[in-house]
């Protein structure tokens, strides 16, 4: 059977139809799917791209990055306790984890509108203490990252202090929580 | 024959599945930002600590092409071939094309599969209608030769690209997370239902003494 196999000049439909339009490929010959893609053509031409050997000079649009409000309780939260003792079950669609919980109680917290920032995260402690979850308190507060030595420095005295593991936050809006054991 | 190309939705691909099922699959998690294809980056909602998210919205409309697509070249009487590299998968993908009467190829491509066929098959060998890749990188993390294989023989090919994938040279891309097991078994039985239900409807169109538009319809009506 006739084809052409330049699959890096135009698309898979428009070198079939040049095809049979110029007679190569016979109307009995017609493909089979060549008139379920003319009436529901893809979104984009699945043409060739060339891929691009210099380095990437356009920055308009890069994915966005995905933060939201709650993200700073959220790295409050993980600052001050730590990771929770309870395990993340995901395979549960509707699983609420004990930060989860923090951040719903804050918000709603928030909302009654009487207390500020500080006094804010106490309440919710204690309100989540006297639902029932107790929340272990990390010994030693976050560390800046601009003084590399201190943070070392600190981080040999955490372990002898806490014994779990260590985390380190920085200042910025993106918070990173890595595990260091 | 034309009438199921009239509607836009004969086979009702859309009652298949729905942004929350795609969730729930896991289907909206890419892989790291390191590993994005430039391509890719229209099909991505975002990037949240460092890890990729799919846009779901973009996914369910190419995934409703693409099932369209299947049914309606089954509807005809294609040939469709499930392509996969992914071991865990092999075993998923070829009782899938057991379980619609299709075919699957999860082994190793060799070169001339499609592009020297008649030579290595026999002359007068019927080429697939319709690639389906369930991955579309082999083990190497290269694109699979199966789509500039495909494209060199003009055949359409569908394929689940994920975040480090080169949706390019593909008919059909679903942008879409590929290395969740359940994930791959969303896709696997999206596909077999569809193949079977377009299979059906044509062998209902067949069974009729003529196939006149109006009785027809009233016909799947019923029947379904």
């Amino acid at each position: 059977m006739a084809g052409s196999r330049l699959e890096r000049f135009g698309t898979v439909y428009s070198r079939v139809r040049d095809l049979m339009r110029s007679g190569v490929i016979k109307p009995s010959q017609k493909p089979i799917w060549f008139d379920v893609y003319e009436a529901f053509p893809p979104k984009k031409e699945p043409l060739y791209v060339k891929p691009h050997t210099r380095t990437a000079t356009k920055k308009q649009e890069p994915v966005p990055e995905i933060f939201y409000r709650e993200d700073e309780i959220r790295a409050k939260f993980f600052e001050h306790y730590g990771s929770g003792y309870r395990s993340f079950l995901l395979h549960k669609p509707d699983f609420v984890s004990t930060s989860q919980r923090f951040v719903d109680k804050y918000m709603e917290l928030k909302s009654r509108g009487e207390l500020e920032e500080a006094a804010l995260f106490e309440e919710t402690g204690k309100a989540l203490l006297a639902e029932g979850i107790t929340l272990k308190k990390r010994g030693a507060p976050s560390v800046s990252a601009e003084s590399r030595e201190s943070r070392l420095t600190d981080m040999s005295a955490e372990e002898q202090t806490v014994g779990a593991g260590s985390e380190e936050t920085t200042d910025t809006a993106d918070t990173t929580n890595t595990h260091t054991t | 024959m034309t009438l199921p190309l009239e509607k836009p939705d004969f086979f009702r691909v859309s009652e298949l599945f729905s942004v929350k099922s795609l969730f729930e699959a896991r289907v909206h998690l890419g892989h790291k930002k390191g590993c994005r294809h430039r391509l890719m980056e229209p099909y991505l909602y975002g990037c949240r600590l460092e890890q990729d998210i799919i846009d779901l919205d973009q996914t369910v409309e190419h995934l409703q092409l693409a099932l369209n697509f299947t049914a309606h070249v089954a509807y005809r009487g294609g040939v469709i071939l499930f392509v996969s590299r992914q071991r865990q998968f092999s075993q998923l993908v070829e009782n899938t094309a057991k379980g619609c009467g299709e075919y699957a190829h999860t082994r190793y491509w060799q070169g001339g599969l499609l592009t020297n066929a008649p030579i290595q098959y026999g002359p007068g060998v019927r080429l697939p209608d319709l690639i389906v890749f369930l991955s579309t990188l082999n083990n190497v993390f290269q694109q699979h030769v199966g789509i500039r294989d495909a494209a060199k023989m003009n055949i359409p090919t569908i394929g689940v690209v994920d975040s480090n994938c080169n949706p390019s040279l593909l008919t059909y891309p679903v942008p879409g997370n590929d290395d969740t097991p359940i994930a791959m078994e969303l896709y696997c039985h999206l596909f077999k239902m569809i193949i079977n239900r377009a299979k059906d409807k044509r062998k209902h169109m067949e069974l009729l003494p003529s196939a006149a538009p109006p009785h027809a319809s009233e016909l799947l009506k019923t029947s379904n």
